[in-house]
């Protein structure tokens, strides 16, 4: 059978890509999250506008003597890293969306240039723009000589696209060395924490370097910046194609994930729900992901977080520094803890499994993650603060108790689907929509609205807190029982979405 | 155990998926579901096992509405498709998990599992190896032993030999009819094998675009029967 042309291929694939999009927003979300969502990007983009057209006046009062151009500058790399991690976090491959093509007369040279190009329309691109314009023209514009803004401009729009295809280079690469990434993600930490604390501040002197001389119309450093660019699209589209060659032929089992551990018998189902909810973790690629990157918040984030010295006065930002602490699983991974099982979960309902040990096998694991969790992390804060050490065991009890019980309400309240042992992107949110993005607020805002109110007696606020968690601790057994009525009630509901496969 | 739908009825869109004014399945009576494809049998399994809600109707177990009592879970051993496994596990750890919801000891499972070794003979199965590494054939093999080695009162079994190899069909109707022959367990075989379904089950319930177009017991003649049914059978019909 030959093979349609290239000329045939992508009005064929944009139309039905469009097809797609257009179904995804009509059916995923219902009408209140999609006002939410409109009214946070709505309220974001005025953000970015206001920021970009009147920048001189946040600017003189955190840098009186700086222009608001240099502070630009300097802070345009670091700007971009931000921006790179909030794509990792975020941002899809293409290459789940071009399995459904591979068996079809198209080639795949085609696909994959489609799919490489279509990728660049996102939010991520989008939305810097909204500030990066009007500074340019308001005043970048005011600067240099013409071809300097011209070119400035240009390497602003260079650096996102370099940090739209690394992103997918370093998720298509993590896909077969996912060890790698820790490695790579730790140095990194590493080295900007030492440029951070050792006040070296080499990023911020490569970047105002880098941006200034480009400013001035050296062309050498665009070229640079360009051929960076060039280095990732050619790397990420290679690295694409590799990946879709190796797409249908079977993967040999990976023995290192069987390992396994006995429960004691008497245990009985309880015991065993405990080891599927390990093994689950353990032994499936998108799980496993979330409690490495939960680890990596709860130690590495937390060096930032500490080491910044008096940047941790607020109130409320001690309260988001014990949240994520000791609760950085819960937070991560428990919202999913019902839609990990979506696969399986038939076997659940049809077997003599009680809903109350389900829920308490989830509950125990989710508040074991948080004594692990703060015992990990005890040693940072002994180290950088030891004055937030009762902070600490505040919260390991407010996690423990509450943070854990908000987690699993909207966790028995997710039906959709989640494919564990797919091997999609490195770090796939699939499952995790923006109700879940948003929960952080509801989950987060009582122990800061509660620091924050009691500001002047901290004291009273943790041991508050703490008491708050062991309470609910100790009223584990209710919340079981309650968690279990919701479960038997909305059992049809998510029987139904966990057997819809994502478009 | 006694199974009875009451008035059942599944509605996708306009098409009528189930349609049962009244169905029972009596203690100790095997039954074989057949139909076209899209004819309802799933759907039929899935409402008996409450995996589905019909929009109308109620399924009761024992006199017991089976939505408000979970009971029948314990008692009841079924697999429909994969999704009845847990496919991170290996063999002995699910079927360890299986045995743990009904209490059995280890030394009570290995014997129960003894009793299936000519269909599954597990100590010759790789143990290390998770169920999702499994061939279809041989996942199908472990969700048949998974629901039968418990010594289920009730039997649900969507496609049981489909996708198995000869020998392992054999052997699996051998120990369905040895299964069946003891007293007070009801089974429901769901499968588009005529051969296989009337050598098994004493009754046959046939479905066709959701209704039940026959409720027969098994004779001599049924097979024969079957055939020429499905033989005059408009195929457009189902889909």
């Amino acid at each position: 059978m030959s093979l349609l042309s290239s000329q045939r291929t992508f009005p064929l694939l944009a139309r039905n890509q469009f097809r797609v999009s257009l179904r995804q927003m009509q059916f995923k979300q219902g009408w209140f999250m999609r006002i939410v969502i409109a009214v946070m990007m709505v309220y974001s983009a005025f953000i970015l506008l206001t920021l970009g057209f009147f920048f001189d006046r946040f600017s003189i009062q955190l840098w009186p003597n700086t222009t608001p151009v240099d502070v630009v500058n300097r802070s345009l790399l670091a700007g971009f890293v931000s921006l790179f991690f909030i794509r990792f976090l975020f941002q899809k491959t293409p290459r789940m969306k071009i399995t459904p093509y591979l068996h079809l007369p198209l080639q795949r040279r085609d696909l994959i240039l489609f799919f490489q190009s279509a990728s660049l329309m996102s939010i991520h691109n989008f939305y810097p723009l909204l500030f990066f314009i009007p500074f340019w023209m308001r005043y970048v514009a005011a600067e240099g000589p013409l071809s300097g803004h011209l070119m400035w401009i240009s390497a602003v729009c260079l650096l996102i696209v370099a940090s739209h295809f690394a992103n997918l280079l370093l998720r298509s690469t993590l896909r077969h060395r996912a060890g790698l990434f820790y490695i790579w993600l730790s140095l990194f930490i590493t080295l900007a924490f030492i440029d951070e604390t050792a006040g070296i501040g080499l990023q911020q002197r490569i970047s105002e370097f880098l941006f200034g001389s480009i400013l001035s119309g050296d062309f050498t450093s665009l070229a640079l910046l360009a051929s960076f660019m060039g280095f990732v699209v050619v790397a990420s589209t290679v690295s694409l194609f590799r990946s879709v060659k190796g797409m249908g032929e079977a993967s040999a089992p990976e023995q290192s994930l069987v390992r396994s551990f006995d429960v004691p018998e008497e245990w009985g189902v309880l015991g065993q729900l405990i080891r599927m909810e390990l093994l689950l973790m353990w032994r499936n690629r998108r799980p496993r992901h979330y409690l490495f990157v939960s680890l990596l918040f709860s130690t590495m984030y937390l060096i930032f977080m500490l080491s910044t010295g008096g940047s941790i006065s607020a109130a409320a930002f001690a309260a988001l520094l014990g949240l994520f602490a000791s609760g950085g699983f819960v937070l991560n991974y428990g919202q999913l803890m019902f839609g990990w099982d979506s696969t399986h979960y038939p076997a659940m309902v049809t077997r003599n499994v009680p809903f109350h040990e389900m829920v308490r096998a989830k509950l125990i694991v989710l508040q074991l993650s948080c004594l692990l969790l703060f015992l990990a992390s005890l040693p940072l804060f002994i180290w950088f603060r030891p004055d937030l050490v009762p902070l600490h065991f505040a919260f390991l009890f407010y996690n423990a108790g509450v943070t854990t019980i908000l987690i699993l309400e909207l966790a028995t309240r997710n039906s959709q689907r989640i494919d564990i042992a797919r091997s999609g992107g490195f770090f796939n949110y699939e499952g995790f929509s923006a109700k879940h993005w948003l929960w952080f607020i509801p989950t987060a805002l009582p122990p800061v609205l509660f620091m924050q109110v009691l500001s002047g007696s901290p004291r009273v606020a943790l041991v508050s807190l703490a008491g708050l968690g062991l309470v609910s601790i100790l009223f584990s057994r209710g919340w079981t029982r309650y968690f279990a009525r919701g479960l038997h009630h909305r059992k049809h509901s998510m029987l139904e979405g966990f057997s819809s496969r994502e478009s | 155990m006694r199974v009875e739908l009451n008035k059942i009825r599944k509605i996708y869109g306009e098409k009528i998926a189930l349609d049962v004014p009244a169905w029972s399945l009596d203690d100790g009576e095997v039954l074989g579901l057949v139909g076209s494809n899209g004819a309802g049998k799933t759907t039929f399994l899935r409402i008996l096992l409450d995996l589905l809600q019909p929009d109308e109707g109620s399924v009761r177990i024992d006199g017991r509405e089976l939505a408000l009592d979970t009971a029948w879970r314990g008692r009841t051993g079924s697999f429909l498709d994969r999704s009845f496994l847990i496919e991170y596990l290996t063999i002995p750890e699910y079927l360890e998990f299986v045995g743990a919801t009904l209490g059995l000891t280890k030394r009570e499972m290995s014997d129960r599992l003894g009793e299936f070794e000519s269909f599954l003979p597990l100590s010759r199965v790789d143990q290390n190896r998770l169920l999702r590494d499994l061939s279809t054939g041989n996942a199908k093999k472990v969700g048949i032993l998974a629901a039968l080695f418990v010594h289920p009162e009730f039997v649900v079994l969507d496609e049981p030999f489909a996708n198995l190899d000869p020998p392992s069909q054999i052997r699996l109707k051998d120990i369905l009819v040895s299964m069946a022959a003891e007293p007070g367990r009801s089974m429901i075989i769901s499968s588009h094998d005529l051969g296989h379904v009337t050598d098994v089950c004493g009754r046959i319930t046939l479905l066709e675009s959701g209704r039940i177009q026959r409720d027969i017991k098994r004779s001599e003649s049924t097979l024969a029967d079957l055939k020429d049914y499905f033989a005059g059978e408009d195929v457009s019909s189902a889909t």
